[in-house]
C-alpha cells in the first residue's frame, strides 16, 4: 500500500493502481474518454484526464499514471491549472465536432455531452467551418460510421486489435489525417463487432438497429440475462413502448467482463418476426391445422397425452427455465409415468468439483481446449477469455482438426485417455503433456457434444489435479443456453433416473421449443409417434408433424432460471410482455388435467443467491471412462460441421444480420487443395451420400490433412466422408 | 505469388514476432507490385505474417514511403516541412509542377514522374530538399529545377 494526497485527502491504494481508480475509491472523478482498463495499457489519446501532479511543470495524463508513495495529485476540483486544462482539451475536441447533438443517438447519453457540460467551455471562439466527411458510413449492416464526429480516442480499434483481436476496425492515416476504418471499406465482420458501439463515447458509431428509434427519456432498461448461448451473459433489454429496442451489456467482471457477442446483442428482434405463432394450432383430420382456443388446445393436448398412457418422450430444448423444464418434467414423470427424455446436453454433477469462474481462465497457466467445434461459435465469450490468457502470457492449445495439435475429428476422448497415460503419450501430444504437467493451474475447455457428459475430462482433471497437483478448472460448453439446468432439472424431478427414448412406436412425443423441434434426432421420433405436442415460436417442418402447437415464448418474455455453463444459477427478468400465456403458464394449467400442483409463477429460487463453491472440495470418483473407437478411414475426406453462432430460428429473422451468417465454403488443407489443383475461393463441388452441392473453396493451412470442415447449415445430408473436386472438371477424388 | 509469400517468410523468420516484419514485408510487396500497394498486396502480407489486411493498410497509410495509389517510374519528393520551407520550398515545387505539368500528388500522363510534398527528409541543414528515386539533391533552388527533371527524362 502507498500514501496518495487527492485534493488535499490522503489515499491508501495498492502500489501500481491506476490514479484514475484511485481518486475514484475515494469519490473524486477524473473525467476521461480513451481510458478504458477493459481494452489494455492506457493510450493517453484524448487527453481529457489533465491533472497537476506536485513537482511536475506540466498538466499530465492522470490516466497513464499509478499510484506511488507521496504522489499528489490535484484534479480539476482544487486546481485552475487542471480546469484550465480540461476546458481547452474540450474546446479542442468540439473544434470539429459537430454540434448536432439533437439528431444524434448518443444525445442524452453521451459522454462528451456530459463531460463538456461540467468541465468543458460555455461557447467556442471558433468562427471557421469544421470539417466534414460523407455520413454516415456503413462500417457493416449492422453499424454506421459518422466521421464528423469522431474524437480519436482509438476505443474501438483498440478493442479490435487487443479485444476481439480481429484486426478489421482500425485507425487509418497519420495525424489530423488520421480516421477510423476498415479495409476497402469491407463490412466489420466479427463475432463482437457490436461492442464498438458501447465503448465509442460519442455518437461516431452507432447501431442501426437503434438509429432514430429512441430517446434516452423515453426507455426503460431492464436487467436480465443473455439467452442465446451457455455464457449467459448479463444485459440490460432497453425497452420502448412494451418492445425491445436494443441489449446492451451489464458488466459481470467473473463472466464476460461487459463483453457481448452480435448474436446476443442485435437477435432480439425475433420477438416482433412477422411469422410467430400466436394462437395455438390443433390439427382436425382432413383439414390441416386450425386456430383454437386455449381451453380447446389444452383439451386436444390432455387427450393426446391420456391416449398414450406412459409411452411418452419428452424432448427439451435447453432454453427453457429451470422452472419450466421442472414443470415439463413433473408432468411426464409425476402425470404421465414416463422416464424417456431427450435432453440437448447432459451434465455429470460430479465436474461440480471443478467448477470455477469464467474469469479464471485468464490467470491459468495452461488452457487446453478439446473437441472440434470452434469455441467461438459455440459460447463465444469463452474465446475472448482465452485470448486474454494468452496475452497474459498462458499456454494455450488447442488439440482439434486445425488446431496447434492437429487431432483427428472426434478424438478429443481418445486425447483425454492418451494425457492421462503419462507413459505412452503419442509424439504428437508430447509438448502437450509436458506443459500440462508443469502447469500450476490449469483451465480445460470442452468444446464439442458430449454424450457422456464430460465424464473423459473430468477424468483427466482429476489426473491433473491428483498427481501433478494442479488447480484445474474445467470449462464443459454445453450445446444450448440452459442445457446443464435442464439436465439438472430433469435429473432432480426423477431422483436420477432417466430412460432414452425407445425403438419402435411411441404414444406420444412432447416437443419442447424450437431448438428441439430442428433436432433431427426428434424428427426421427416425431415419425414414429402417434401424437406429437410442439411448443415453438416459429412454423418448423416439425410443427407440421405436430397434432398440438402451442406458441412459444423467448427468454425476453419469460421470469425464470438459466444455468450457465460454470454452473451459475442467474435470473431472467421478463423485459417484454409476451402476447399470451408463456409456457410455464400453460404447463401449469395441463399439469392440473393429470393432478400435478405447478406454481405458474417463477419465484427466485434459493441457488439463486449462492455463490459458486470453492473449487477445492474434491468430489470425483468415477470408474475410468472409456475412449469411443476411431471412425473407420474410407475414400474422400473426413468432414467436420461447424455448428455456426449466427445460426438457428432467431438469427435467421433478423435482416441485418444475414451478412454474419457462415459462408456457404468448405475448408481445405492446403495440401488437399494442391493435390486436387484447387485454388482458393474457387467454386468447387462437395458430394457425399448422394448428395453435392456447390461450394467455394477457402484454404486453411493449419486444418489437419485429410479433413474439411464445412458450416452445418451447408453440409446437410452429408455422410462422415466427402469427395471435393474443382467444377469445371468435375473430376473427384 | 508464393514466391512474395516465401520472400516474407524468410524475413519474418529473423525477428522474434513475425507482426514485427511488417515493414519489410510491405516493402518487398510494394517492389512486386510496380511501385505502390494495391489491395491484392495487403491480402498478401496478411497472409504471410498472420495479420490482417486492415491491419496491413493501416500500417502503410501512416508511412510516406508506402503508396497507396499507383506510382510513376520515377519519384520527385519535395520536403515542404518548415526548415526547408523557411528557404523556399514552395518556390521549388512550383517550380517543379511547371516543369512537369503536374501538380503535387500526381504523375505525368506518360507515367513517368510522381510528384509529391514530403514531411522532413532530414537534410535540415541543406534545404530545400529534393529526393529523386531515393537519391538526395541538397541544396535546391528552383532554378535547378530544369537541370534536374532533363536528367530524369534523359534517364528513362
Ligand atoms: S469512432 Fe468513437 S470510439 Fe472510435 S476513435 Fe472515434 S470517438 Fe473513439
Ligand atoms: S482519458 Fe486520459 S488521455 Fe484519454
Ligand atoms: S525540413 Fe526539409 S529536410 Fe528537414
Amino acid at each position: 500500500m502507498v500514501r496518495v494526497t487527492i485534493d488535499g485527502q490522503e489515499v491508501l491504494a495498492p502500489k501500481g493502481q491506476g490514479l484514475v481508480e484511485t481518486a475514484a475509491s475515494v469519490g473524486i472523478e477524473i473525467p476521461v474518454f480513451c481510458y478504458e482498463p477493459r481494452l489494455g495499457p492506457p493510450v493517453g489519446a484524448c487527453r481529457m484526464c489533465l491533472c497537476e501532479v506536485e513537482g511536475l511543470p506540466k498538466l499530465q495524463a492522470a490516466c497513464t499514471l499509478t499510484a506511488t508513495d507521496g504522489l499528489v495529485l490535484r484534479t480539476a476540483r482544487t486546481s485552475e491549472q487542471a480546469a484550465g486544462g480540461q476546458s481547452a482539451i474540450l474546446e479542442f475536441i468540439l473544434l470539429n465536432h459537430p454540434l448536432d447533438c439533437p439528431d444524434c443517438d448518443k444525445g442524452g447519453e453521451c459522454p462528451l455531452q456530459d463531460l463538456t457540460f461540467r468541465f468543458g467551455p460555455g461557447s467556442t471562439r471558433m468562427q471557421f467551418p469544421k470539417r466534414t466527411f460523407d455520413k454516415p458510413i456503413p462500417i457493416s449492416p449492422l453499424i454506421a460510421l459518422d466521421r464528423e464526429r469522431c474524437i480519436l480516442c482509438y476505443r474501438c480499434t483498440r478493442f479490435s486489435e487487443s479485444v476481439s483481436e480481429d484486426g478489421q476496425l482500425v485507425a487509418a492515416n497519420r495525424g489530423a489525417q488520421s480516421i477510423i476504418a476498415t479495409f476497402e471499406d469491407e463490412p466489420y465482420r466479427a463475432h463482437f463487432s457490436g461492442n464498438v458501439l458501447e465503448l465509442c463515447p460519442v455518437g461516431a458509431l452507432t447501431s442501426t438497429t437503434y438509429r432514430f428509434r429512441a430517446r434516452p427519456w423515453e426507455i426503460q432498461n431492464v436487467p436480465t440475462v443473455c439467452g442465446l448461448c451457455p455464457v449467459g451473459c448479463n444485459v440490460w433489454a432497453t425497452t420502448r413502448e412494451g418492445k425491445v429496442a436494443r441489449i446492451l451489456s451489464r458488466n459481470h467482471p467473473e463472466v464476460h467482463e461487459g463483453w457481448l457477442c452480435d448474436k446476443g446483442r442485435f437477435a432480439y428482434d425475433h420477438l416482433r418476426a412477422e411469422d410467430r405463432l400466436r394462437t395455438p394450432l390443433v390439427r382436425v383430420r382432413r383439414r390441416g391445422f386450425e386456430e383454437a382456443s386455449h381451453e380447446a388446445a389444452l383439451d386436444a393436448a390432455e387427450a393426446g397425452l391420456r391416449a398414450a398412457g406412459s409411452s411418452v418422450v419428452v424432448a427439451f430444448s435447453g432454453g427453457e427455465t429451470v422452472e419450466q423444464a421442472t414443470a415439463l418434467a413433473r408432468i411426464v414423470r409425476e402425470g404421465l409415468g414416463s422416464d424417456a427424455a431427450l435432453l440437448p446436453d447432459d451434465w455429470d454433477a460430479a465436474l461440480d468439483a471443478f467448477r470455477a469462474p469464467l474469469s479464471a481462465i485468464r490467470d491459468a497457466d495452461v488452457c487446453l481446449i478439446l473437441g472440434d467445434d470452434p469455441v467461438v461459435e459455440r459460447a463465444p465469450v469463452v474465446d475472448l477469455w482465452l485470448r486474454a490468457a494468452r496475452r497474459a502470457e498462458a499456454e494455450v492449445i488447442a488439440v482439434n482438426p486445425a488446431g496447434d495439435v492437429q487431432a483427428a475429428p472426434g478424438s478429443a476422448a481418445q486425447v483425454c485417455a492418451d494425457l492421462r497415460e503419462g507413459k505412452k503419450v503419442p509424439t504428437e501430444l508430447r509438448e502437450t503433456a509436458k506443459s500440462l504437467k508443469s502447469a500450476k493451474r490449469v483451465a480445460l475447455v470442452w468444446s464439442e457434444d458430449d454424450p457422456t457428459g464430460g465424464r473423459h475430462v473430468g477424468a483427466l482433471a482429476n489426473e491433473l489435479h491428483e498427481n501433478g497437483r494442479a488447480e484445474v478448472a474445467v470449462y464443459v460448453l454445453p450445446r444450448t443456453p440452459n442445457g446443464r439446468g435442464v439436465a439438472t432439472a430433469w435429473y432432480t424431478v426423477g431422483e436420477g433416473r432417466s430412460d432414452p427414448p425407445g425403438e419402435g412406436e411411441i404414444g406420444a412425443l412432447v416437443v419442447s421449443g424450437d431448438e428441439a423441434a430442428s433436432d433431427p434426432r426428434v424428427a426421427d421420433l416425431a415419425a414414429r409417434a402417434s401424437f406429437v405436442l410442439t411448443t415453438a415460436m416459429f412454423q418448423s417442418e416439425l410443427t407440421a408433424w405436430s397434432h398440438v402447437v402451442l406458441p412459444g415464448t423467448s427468454y425476453l418474455e419469460r421470469e425464470g432460471t438459466y444455468v450457465n455453463l460454470e454452473g451459475r444459477p442467474q435470473r431472467l427478468r421478463r423485459a417484454v410482455v409476451p402476447f399470451g400465456p408463456d409456457e410455464l403458464e400453460w404447463l401449469a394449467q395441463l399439469a392440473e388435467r393429470f393432478g400435478v400442483a405447478i406454481d405458474p409463477w417463477a419465484a427466485p429460487t434459493a441457488a439463486e443467491q449462492a455463490d459458486l463453491p470453492p473449487a477445492d472440495e474434491f468430489a470425483w470418483s468415477r470408474p475410468d471412462p472409456q475412449a469411443p473407437p476411431g471412425k473407420p478411414a474410407g475414400p474422400g475426406l473426413e468432414l467436420v460441421r461447424i455448428g455456426a453462432l449466427f445460426s438457428g430460428a432467431a438469427v435467421e429473422r433478423i435482416p441485418q444480420l444475414q451478412f454474419q451468417r457462415p459462408a456457404a465454403e468448405v475448408e481445405l488443407a492446403h495440401e488437399d487443395a494442391s493435390t486436387r489443383g484447387i485454388a482458393p475461393g474457387e467454386a468447387v463441388v462437395v458430394t457425399s451420400n448422394g448428395t453435392s452441392r456447390e461450394l467455394r473453396a477457402g484454404l486453411n493451412r493449419k486444418l489437419r490433412v485429410g479433413v474439411v470442415r464445412i458450416p452445418a447449415e451447408h453440409a446437410k445430408d452429408f455422410g462422415d466422408r466427402v469427395q471435393v473436386s474443382r467444377l469445371s472438371t468435375g473430376e473427384s477424388r | 505469388m508464393s514466391g512474395l509469400y516465401d520472400a516474407i517468410r524468410s524475413v519474418a523468420a529473423r525477428y522474434p514476432e513475425s507482426r514485427s516484419a511488417i515493414l519489410p514485408a510491405l516493402r518487398l510487396a510494394q517492389q512486386e507490385h510496380g511501385g505502390w500497394l494495391p489491395p491484392e498486396a495487403f491480402r498478401d502480407v496478411a497472409e504471410a505474417l498472420e495479420l490482417t489486411p486492415a491491419y496491413c493498410r493501416a500500417v502503410a497509410s501512416f508511412y510516406d514511403m508506402f503508396h497507396l495509389e499507383p506510382v510513376g517510374r520515377h519519384m520527385v519528393e519535395v520536403c515542404t516541412n518548415v526548415s526547408c520551407a523557411l528557404v523556399g520550398a514552395q518556390q521549388v515545387l512550383e517550380a517543379f509542377e511547371g516543369e512537369l505539368g503536374v501538380a503535387a500528388g500526381e504523375t505525368t500522363p506518360d507515367g513517368e514522374v510522381t510528384l509529391r510534398t514530403v514531411e522532413c527528409a532530414g537534410g535540415c541543414g541543406w534545404g530545400t530538399v529534393v529526393v529523386v528515386d531515393h537519391r538526395y539533391h541538397e541544396p535546391v533552388r528552383p532554378e535547378d529545377v530544369a537541370e534536374i527533371v532533363r536528367e530524369l527524362r534523359d534517364a528513362s
